[in-house]
Order: structure tokens, then C-alpha cells, then sequence
């Protein structure tokens, strides 16, 4: 498990990386630019970058949260920084779908699609880690830069060879944090899955309910979608809701003893 | 992971199998309703598993596979022995190596072939496979 404590460094100036070329690391023709608007700068509070980062993230999408109601969730004070685990733990009990990426093609389709993305990286050397949560909101290749919400008042632009080693050297990993309404555009079908069912597994249901519905219109054959929907309404205590789901489940696919198991179970407490 | 990818092919065999789990459909009574996530593993699993036995079944790839003198069904053996985890793994890795396209037709063909010669010892294309010589 890696920690951090999101010091601000300026370590990279020995830059000595190859410039970053889009046609040789991208596998898809990304726009030359891109630019998402209204995600706020927030002045994060020392080791704060992890809960700045993601309040960041929620306010751009109209949530009413402060680094400090995160921070409650997620922050580990005995380490003096916020685990990559409770990064994702924290957005989902707050209700978020929070997804993972690990690559340049999913963070540049992420942020074309207009997402912000919470990056990890490390600002200082391999041997001297200085460990940093901030949120690319931008890049342009033409300039040369990567545009970063970083916990500062001001806007962090980064040239792209030094973003991608900063990036490298915290694995490339990337958190996709949106409403349940909305679907990522780099994540497949099954990591979507399991994110919704993980906020049924915090207890998120209504968040769950709206991430299988907005799945169940996105990807209206798999059964599974309604099936979730079924147990997440069931869950709030929705009984009528829940049995008109499973029975669309039971619709795509008569076969599954999953959804039959639990349409009985709810259908017998119908007839109570 | 290949279950978006591989779900419409997946799907026509997935159903089969699924008809035998469902003769032995859960009748008893049960004391809570079942969870999501076991859902979503299992029959995940199961896509994925199905899509890569359902590419092994096609003529082109049996024939590609015995003019490497390889026997169809030892490499189907082979194919079955693999794990859950190990599947997605290389699926995943498939998707990577795809450039983002989506593994269809020959493409997923070539990766299947890959796969089996890579169990055989004769390539070394994905990660998890361990070939000692």
C-alpha cells in the first residue's frame, strides 16, 4: 500500500524524458485539446491532496461536500495521507461511482468525454517519493500541456513528459469519481458492474438504484443490470420496484436461477 | 476484462450452460435474497469462459491448431484447466495489446491460437502463462 504526503515539490527540472508523442502512446486519435470547464480550484489543507481532490471532483459535478467531510471518510492521520484504497472506498460511501484507470488512452478518453480524473502521482524521485493526488481537468498537444487542478489556488500545467513521469511513478493510477447517472467512457461493462455493486455494499442503495438503471439503459441485454436493480430497491424497502425488475431480469433471460431465487423471495413476502 | 467484449458471442453458449444450471433451479426456500456480487462474478466468469471454448470449437481455429500437430481436444483440456482469474488476465491483456479495438473475428482467432500455443510451449505471449524449458 503506498502513502503520501502530498508535499509540493519542484523536482522535476532534470527533465531529461523523450517528448511525449500522442500517435505512439495513444492507441486511439485523441482531439489535440481538451478542456473541462467548472471543476473548482480548491486550496487544499496540509496532506490533504486525496479529500481535496475528490471534493473537487463533486462539487464540478454540483455535490455540496468540503475536503474535510471527505477527508472524515478517507484521510488516515497516523499516516499523514489518504490510502489509494480509501481514495475509492470514501467516493463510493459518498455515494459516487469510482472507477480505476491505469493508462494514457483511458485518461485522455476519460477527459475528451469531459471527466475530470484524480491522478496519482509522485512529484519527487523514486527514491525520494513525494506522494500527490491533484485532477487533470485538461491537456493540449500542440502546447504541450497537461492542466491540473493540484490543490493550489492557481492551475498546475505540467509539459507532458513531465506529467507522464510523475504519473508513471505512481503506476499510472487514475480514479474516475462521477454520479451514479453517469457512465464512464473508458471502463467496460463489468468494472461498471462491480462499482455499483459496491455501493449497494456501503449501503448506497438509492446511489446503486440510479448506477444499475443508467447501466440497464446503456447495456439493456444483460440481465444482470435489472438484477442489481431488483436487490438495491429491495434493499430500500421498494418491494413492488424491486419485483418489476427482476421480472424484466427474468425477461432477458428465463434461465438464471439467481433471478428466479429472488423473485420468489420477493413476490412471497409480497403475498406476505 | 473481456465481458463486454465478448458478451454477444458469449451469450449463445453462455445460455446452454446456464440451461443446465437452471435445471437444478434454486427451489428451496431461502432465508435472504441473493447478493449482487456473486452474481456478477460468477456469471462474468462464466462469459468469459464460454467465449474462449466457443472460439476453440470454430473449424478454422481447430485446423490452425492441428497443422501446429497439436491434438483439438488436449487443447481444449488445457483451455478448461485455466482459472477464473487467469482468463480475465488474459483477456484484459488481449484487450491491451488490441490497441483498444474491440477483440472480434480474427483477431480474437489469433489470440485464442496464441493462447493455446502459448500452453503448449511453443510462443510466450501472455504474462501469466509460465513455460519452463
Amino acid at each position: 500500500m503506498k502513502r503520501f504526503a502530498c508535499l509540493l515539490a519542484l523536482c522535476w527540472l532534470a527533465a531529461c524524458a523523450p517528448p511525449f508523442d500522442p500517435d505512439e502512446r495513444l492507441s486511439f486519435d485523441a482531439p489535440t485539446r481538451a478542456q473541462i470547464t467548472g471543476v473548482p480550484l480548491i486550496q487544499q489543507e496540509d496532506f490533504f491532496c486525496g479529500p481535496t481532490s475528490i471534493a473537487m471532483v463533486m462539487q464540478w459535478a454540483g455535490a455540496d461536500i468540503t475536503q474535510e467531510e471527505v477527508a472524515a471518510l478517507a484521510f488516515s492521520p497516523g499516516a499523514g495521507g489518504t490510502y489509494l484504497a480509501d481514495m475509492i472506498g470514501s467516493s463510493r460511501r459518498l455515494g459516487q461511482l469510482a472507477v480505476e484507470i491505469d493508462n494514457f488512452d483511458q485518461l485522455l478518453t476519460e477527459v475528451t468525454a469531459g471527466h475530470p480524473v484524480i491522478v496519482f502521482q509522485n512529484l519527487g524521485f523514486s527514491v525520494v517519493p513525494v506522494w500527490h493526488y491533484g485532477v487533470v481537468t485538461g491537456y493540449d498537444f500542440a502546447r504541450d500541456e497537461v492542466y491540473l487542478n493540484s490543490g493550489q489556488q492557481d492551475q498546475m500545467v505540467m509539459p507532458f513528459a513531465v506529467f507522464e513521469r510523475t504519473w508513471r511513478r505512481g503506476d499510472y493510477w487514475g480514479l474516475v469519481v462521477l454520479p451514479p447517472d453517469q457512465l464512464p467512457a473508458s471502463v467496460d461493462e463489468a468494472e461498471v458492474l462491480s462499482a455499483a455493486a459496491a455501493l449497494e455494499r456501503v449501503a448506497q442503495y438509492e446511489a446503486a438504484e440510479t448506477l444499475y438503471e443508467t447501466g440497464a439503459a446503456k447495456w439493456p441485454e444483460n440481465w444482470l443490470w435489472q438484477f442489481g436493480l431488483g436487490n438495491a430497491r429491495y434493499a430500500q424497502g421498494d418491494l413492488r420496484g424491486a419485483r418489476q425488475a427482476l421480472r424484466r431480469a427474468r425477461s432477458i433471460d428465463p434461465t438464471i436461477p439467481e433471478v428466479r431465487a429472488n423473485l420468489a423471495f420477493v413476490e412471497s413476502e409480497i403475498a406476505g | 476484462m473481456g465481458f463486454l467484449n465478448l458478451s454477444k458471442k458469449g451469450i449463445a453458449i453462455a445460455l446452454s450452460a446456464q440451461m443446465v444450471l437452471a435445471t437444478q433451479a434454486v427451489t428451496m426456500a431461502q432465508a435472504e435474497m441473493l447478493g449482487t456480487d456473486a452474481a456478477i462474478s460468477k456469471y462474468t466468469a462464466l462469459a468469459n469462459r464460454n467465449a474462449l471454448m466457443d472460439e476453440m470449437q470454430r473449424d478454422e481455429v481447430r485446423a490452425e491448431i492441428e497443422a501446429l500437430g497439436v491434438d483439438p481436444a488436449e487443447a481444449e483440456a488445457r483451455l478448461a484447466a485455466l482459472s477464473d482469474a487467469e482468463i480475465a488476465t488474459m483477456l484484459t491483456q488481449m484487450e491491451n495489446d488490441s490497441a483498444g479495438a474491440d477483440i472480434v473475428g480474427t483477431l480474437f482467432t489469433i489470440f485464442v491460437i496464441l493462447l493455446v500455443t502459448d500452453l503448449l510451449c511453443f510462443t510466450r505471449f501472455f504474462n501469466f502463462t509460465r513455460c519452463v524449458r
